[in-house]
Formats: structure tokens, sequence, C-alpha cells
């Protein structure tokens, strides 16, 4: 029988019982829906968390540990594949201090790349960026270290500065290797105020200046404090740098923090804890498609049903067929095809429902939640409550059409077994 | 050409633990030579429709051998069986059995739609067939749009459809009245004649049976020849 008989076939016996296919479709649907939404939530969720964390810079954040870091260095590492921006900060070994007018404090100069920090992440909440020496971008809590020691306010604490930063200059000295501080006086400008770090409880009082401002500062410390040569090998030096390399995804930070480790560095990523949280998803959700499947196979049983009334009701027909010499084989694929067919259009039915069940929900869930906590947003989150991606549309398919073809089985098996004899002698 | 050699078989009836066998059929030894229009004549219940479906692989007999044409059939699986039956045999039985939900013209076609044969082809051999037994006004029918006689032309046309050379027919007229009797049993003669089929008709019958050119008789599982009638 060539195919598209056996297609014509199927549709035939299809049409005769309309309401009896149409019902079991629907459960199949409902089965494979359930499970396709079910499990899309645990993809909404993984998908949430994972941004949160993602939208945080340590994430890609690989910390390397050495003791000789240099701009050459660095320089190298931003070539590597997979490398998004490579930190070189560095940091003064030495004390410091701002004052402005009466006010002082003792925050730390960072001497970085601005281009490199602005490739992840770092923003300004008003100003610019440095284009001169002696101009820096201070930290969005720089005011608040800035103490008048002599003023104490009404309740008790020490008034903190409280006047404009854009454009103001202040005198920023640093502390020789005695601990005191040298008199010369450095003037920097304020032009940028960093953006406030994601955490509420995080503070950021540095002040942030690139390159340029080297020279300078070594002039003025190595003035008064020896150089590291042959005659001073344990002189202190002015700056320490510290290297942060940040991989462009996060699949790739795994790659780029071994060929960092192969080539002597060590390093420090919490890809791996990452890794972890994945794992844990993916349990979720194997967790969620478990519970659906149960779904699909309580409706399997309605396809069971559907298929033994359908070979019960033409078992005549079934022996007429052998009877003129059609091959068993044949019978049975013929009734595999039909509740395969159940199969396919549920499970298409299935998932163009859920993709509309998951858009709808999407649009509506965090209208709901928000109105039930009574706050403007859900904490600034960006929440995806379901996700159905193709891959789990693959799987749910697989399993309804899979559960569907088995429980069709042993109805289109007892097909096969039908006595001719015993069938032709059924009454009409 | 059929022959059958010492063909034996026997049912179990009776409750579980308790049966006992029956003999039915009783060391059958005959032929049937092609081109014939055979009957087997019998009471009710002597056993014709054993034989007839032994032949035609419905059933395995106990013991004995059946050759079609050269063949040996009765040591065939069951898709061995259907596959000769598909290309050897047609079948025509006393209440028809039509597919109640394919017409007239579908039911003709199921058997060159089961052999794998082009929709276009289909058409051509049925709508030709159609006309030679009379039922191109019919043939949009359902089965239950059919009289006894109508869909008793239609099971004859999907017997001959695929061109066997033997059609089988269990109580062909069991089911008509005597006027559409004779009509079928005059098509049977003539399709015999035309195209030289072979028939093997069963019927409990004598007048039916005397159609044939040889008739046997089954009495008590044993087969008797009743003598040439007809010479061809
Ligand atoms: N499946 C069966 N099990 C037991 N006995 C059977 C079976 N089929 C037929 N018989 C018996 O075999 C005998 C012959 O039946 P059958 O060949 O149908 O007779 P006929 O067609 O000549 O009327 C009958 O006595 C019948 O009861
Ligand atoms: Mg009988």
């Amino acid at each position: 029988m060539q195919f598209k008989d056996q297609i014509s076939f199927v549709q035939q016996h299809i049409k005769k019982n309309k309401m009896r296919v149409f019902m079991t479709v629907l459960a199949a649907t409902m089965g494979t829906a359930f499970l396709i939404v079910l499990a899309s939530v645990g993809f909404g969720i993984h998908e949430t968390v994972r941004e949160e964390v993602l939208s945080n810079r340590l994430v890609t954040e690989i910390q390397v540990y050495t003791n000789e870091m240099d701009e050459e260095k660095a320089e190298e590492l931003k070539k590597r594949d997979h490398v998004k921006a490579v930190i070189f900060r560095q940091h003064l070994g030495t004390m410091q201090q701002s004052s402005v007018g009466e006010f002082t404090g003792d925050h730390e100069l960072i001497v970085t790349d601005f281009v490199e920090e602005g490739k992840v992440n770092f923003e300004l909440q008003e100003g610019r960026l440095p284009q001169k020496s002696n101009e820096v971008v201070v930290g969005s809590h720089f005011a608040d270290n800035l103490i008048d020691q002599q003023d104490v306010g009404e309740d008790g604490e020490f008034t903190t500065y409280k006047g404009k930063l854009i454009g103001e200059q202040f005198i920023y000295k640093i502390g020789d290797d005695k601990g005191d501080l040298i008199e010369d006086e450095i003037p920097l400008t304020i032009v940028g105020v960093g953006k406030k770090p994601a955490k509420d409880w995080d503070q950021d009082r540095k002040v942030y200046a690139d390159a340029s401002i080297i020279p300078e500062l070594e002039k003025i410390y190595f003035s008064h404090v020896d150089k590291i040569d042959e005659e001073h090998p344990d002189a202190q030096q002015l700056f320490y740098g510290n290297v942060n390399v940040y991989a462009d995804k996060l699949e790739n930070v795994k790659a780029v923090s071994a060929a960092l480790k192969d080539d002597g560095y060590s390093v420090y990523s919490i890809s791996e804890e990452l890794e972890q949280l994945d794992v844990f998803f993916l349990a979720l959700k194997a967790g969620l498609v478990f519970v659906g499947t149960i779904a699909i196979l309580i409706a399997s049983i309605g396809i069971f049903n559907t298929m033994t009334m359908a070979v019960t009701e033409r078992t005549r027909e079934i022996g007429v067929m052998k009877a003129i010499g059609a091959d068993p084989k044949l019978i049975q694929r013929l009734f595999l095809m039909e509740s395969a067919w159940i199969g396919i259009l549920g499970t298409v039915l299935a998932v163009v429902i859920s993709y509309g069940v998951s858009i709808v929900s999407n649009y509506v869930l965090p209208i709901i939640v928000t109105a039930a906590l009574g706050e403007e947003d859900l904490g600034g989150m960006n929440v995806t409550f379901s996700i159905i991606p193709w891959q789990l549309v693959v799987i749910a398919s697989t399993i309804s059409i899979g559960v569907a073809m088995i429980s069709g089985w042993r109805p289109a098996r007892k097909a096969t077994k039908i006595d001719v004899i015993n069938a032709l002698r059924q009454e009409l | 050409m059929i022959s059958i050699r010492n063909l034996n078989h026997s049912f179990k009836v009776g409750k579980k633990g308790k049966e006992r066998q029956v003999p039915v059929l009783k060391g059958l030894t005959f032929d049937i030579a092609d081109g014939e229009i055979v009957s087997i004549v019998g009471k009710s219940g002597s056993g014709k429709s054993t034989l007839l479906h032994i032949m035609a692989g419905f059933l395995t007999p106990e013991s004995g051998e059946i050759h079609v044409q050269g063949v040996q059939t009765s040591s065939f699986s069951e898709v061995e069986s259907a596959k000769f039956r598909l290309d050897h045999f047609g079948f025509v039985f006393q209440n028809f059995q039509l597919m109640p939900g394919l017409t007239a013209f579908e039911n003709v076609e199921l058997p060159l739609t089961l052999k794998g044969i082009s929709k276009s082809e289909r058409q051509e051999k049925v709508n030709d067939l159609m006309q030679s037994v009379g039922l191109t006004d019919v043939q949009d029918h359902y089965p239950n749009e059919l009289s006894g006689g109508q869909q008793q032309r239609v099971s004859i046309a999907r017997a001959l459809v695929t061109d066997p050379p033997i059609i089988f027919a269990d109580e062909p007229t069991g089911s008509l009245d005597s006027e559409t009797e004779a009509d079928v049993l005059l098509l049977i003669q003539s399709l015999n004649k035309t195209r030289g089929i072979t028939f093997v008709i069963i019927t409990h019958d004598d007048e039916v049976a005397q159609t044939a050119n040889r008739v046997y008789r089954m009495h008590d599982g044993v087969l008797t020849e009743g003598g040439v009638q007809h010479a061809i």
C-alpha cells in the first residue's frame, strides 16, 4: 500500500469518529501544554536568576594574582581570545588625604584605564571621564567621607561635605614611607561621579585617575623616599597593581581561566559557583518535565481507550482486509499512524497554546505580583516567568508523540492478531 | 490448479480441561483443475467452510498438504499466506463483507490499493470492471445504499479486480432471493468463460451446486465426487 493511500485511509477513519478523536486530541493537548508551561517556568526562573547574576560584572570577572604586572602584560592579556576587558588597577601603597576646604578624607586613589573600565559596566551618574591629567572621577560616596573634624552637628556626628562635586577642585596629598604626609599639594579636579554600586551596602569612596597622574605622584614620592635599587632592595614601591580579566561571555570564563592558569597566573572566578546554579536548575527543569509527563501519561489512557475501541469496532473490517491479503504489519502500521496522528495534532496544538499562555503570563503575572506586593516594581528585577526554548518543544514533542505511539501500540498489535474467520463471522 | 492431499483437521471443543477433539475433515484428497467451476455441497456443519478456510490460508490444517499452482501453501506463515492471497485469490462471501465506510467504487479499488498500485491505474481498472459487471450507476453508493444483489456484484468485482486465477465463494447466493441468485450464478459462469477464472463455490443448495462443472459432496468430513455435470 502506498504511503499516501495509508494516510487517506487513516484520515477516513478519523473523520468517521470525529468527536471521539477530538476529545482524545484535546486530552493529549492539555497534557502536553501542561508539561510545556510547567517546565517553561523552570526555564523562566533560571533565565531570570542568570540575568540577575550576569548583570553583575563579577560573574565574568577573573581575578589574576601576580607580583609582576605591568602595562605591557596587561596589553598582552587584552589580545587573548574571548577577553572582553583587562582592568589593570594600581593602588598606592602609602597613606593618602583629600581635602576640600575644612573637609578632609582618606580616600584611596586608583589609577586605571577608563576605556577598559567602560567595557564592563563602569558608568558615571554625572559628569564625564577625565581628559587631562589631574582630572579625576570620584566614587558615589566620595562626599560622605569628606568630614569636618572641627564641626560636630546636632546629632553628635561630624558634618560631611554637602557641596557640589562636579568641577570642584580638591587637594590631594600622599604620605611617605614613615607615615607622615608630604607637604606637596596635588590639585585634582572632579569631572565625573561614578554610579552607585549595585548593592545597597556597597560604598564607593575611591578616586579614579588615569595613568597620566603616575609621573607626578612618583616624582613627589621618590623625592622623599628611596627608590628600589641595588642599594635599597627593601624600599617600598609606590604602586601595587592588580588585574581583573573579563571574559566576553560566561561560557568562556572557564576557557580563559584555564589558559591563564596554563601561563602560570593564579586566577579566581565565580563561574564554578554559577555552574552549580546551572546544575540545580537542570535538576529543577528535569523534575518539572517529569511532573508534566505524568499529565501526558494520563492523557495516554485516553489514547489507549480510543484506539482499543477503534480496533474493536473495526474487527470485521480488519478481518476482511486480512482475508483479501493485507499484510498484518500494514494493519499495525495503520493503527499506529492513527495514534501518532492524535499525538502529533495534540502536540502541535499544545505548542501553540503554550506559547500563548507563556506570553500572556509574562505580561500579566508581573502586574498581579506587583499589585499584590504593593510595590512599584520587583526591586528593579526584570522577572521572566516563563520561557519556552526550542529544546523544551523538542523534549515535550518527543515525550508526547512517543507516549501516544506507545499507547497505540497494544491496540495496534491486537488488530494484527484478529482472527480472520472469527472476524468474518461477526454480524454486520 | 489446486491439489489437496490427505487433509485432516479437527477442532477442540468443550470447557477448559475437558476439551475433546472433534474431527471435521478426514483425510481429504482431491484436485481442482484450472478454469473449472467446482462446487462443494453438503449439509450445514459438514465442514465445507472449514475446507475453504484451509485452502485460503485462514486456517492451518492439522495435517495434509495443499499445493496451489505448484506452490505448497499449507506450510505458509501468516505473512506469506496474506501475500499469496493478495496475488492469487479472490473472495466472495455470503454476507458480502464490504467495507461500510467505502463506496462501491472504493470497495472494488481496495485490493489494488493494498497491492500498492497507483491511483490512476486503479481508477482505470476499476472503471472498466464496474462497467463489465454493470455497477457504473451505483459506484458512488455506500454498501448500505445497495440491494443484496448489487452488493454481491460489488463483492465479485472486488474479487476480480486483481485478476486472480482462483476465486473462492462461500455461499455466494445464501443471502439472495432466487432471481438475484440466478443473476449472480450467470455472472460467475460468464466470468469463468471469458476470463478463465477457477471458481470454488461452497453451497448447501443442490441447485446452486449443479451450475458447476464438477460437484464434490461433503459428508461427515469426507468428500466424494458427484460427477461432472456439464462439459466445458
Ligand atoms: N473454531 C471452531 N471451533 C470448534 N468447532 C468448530 C469451529 N469452527 C467450526 N467448527 C465446527 O466444525 C464443523 C464444520 O463447520 P463449518 O466448516 O463451518 O461447516 P459448514 O460450512 O459446512 O456449515 C461444525 O460442526 C462446527 O461446529
Ligand atoms: Mg459454512
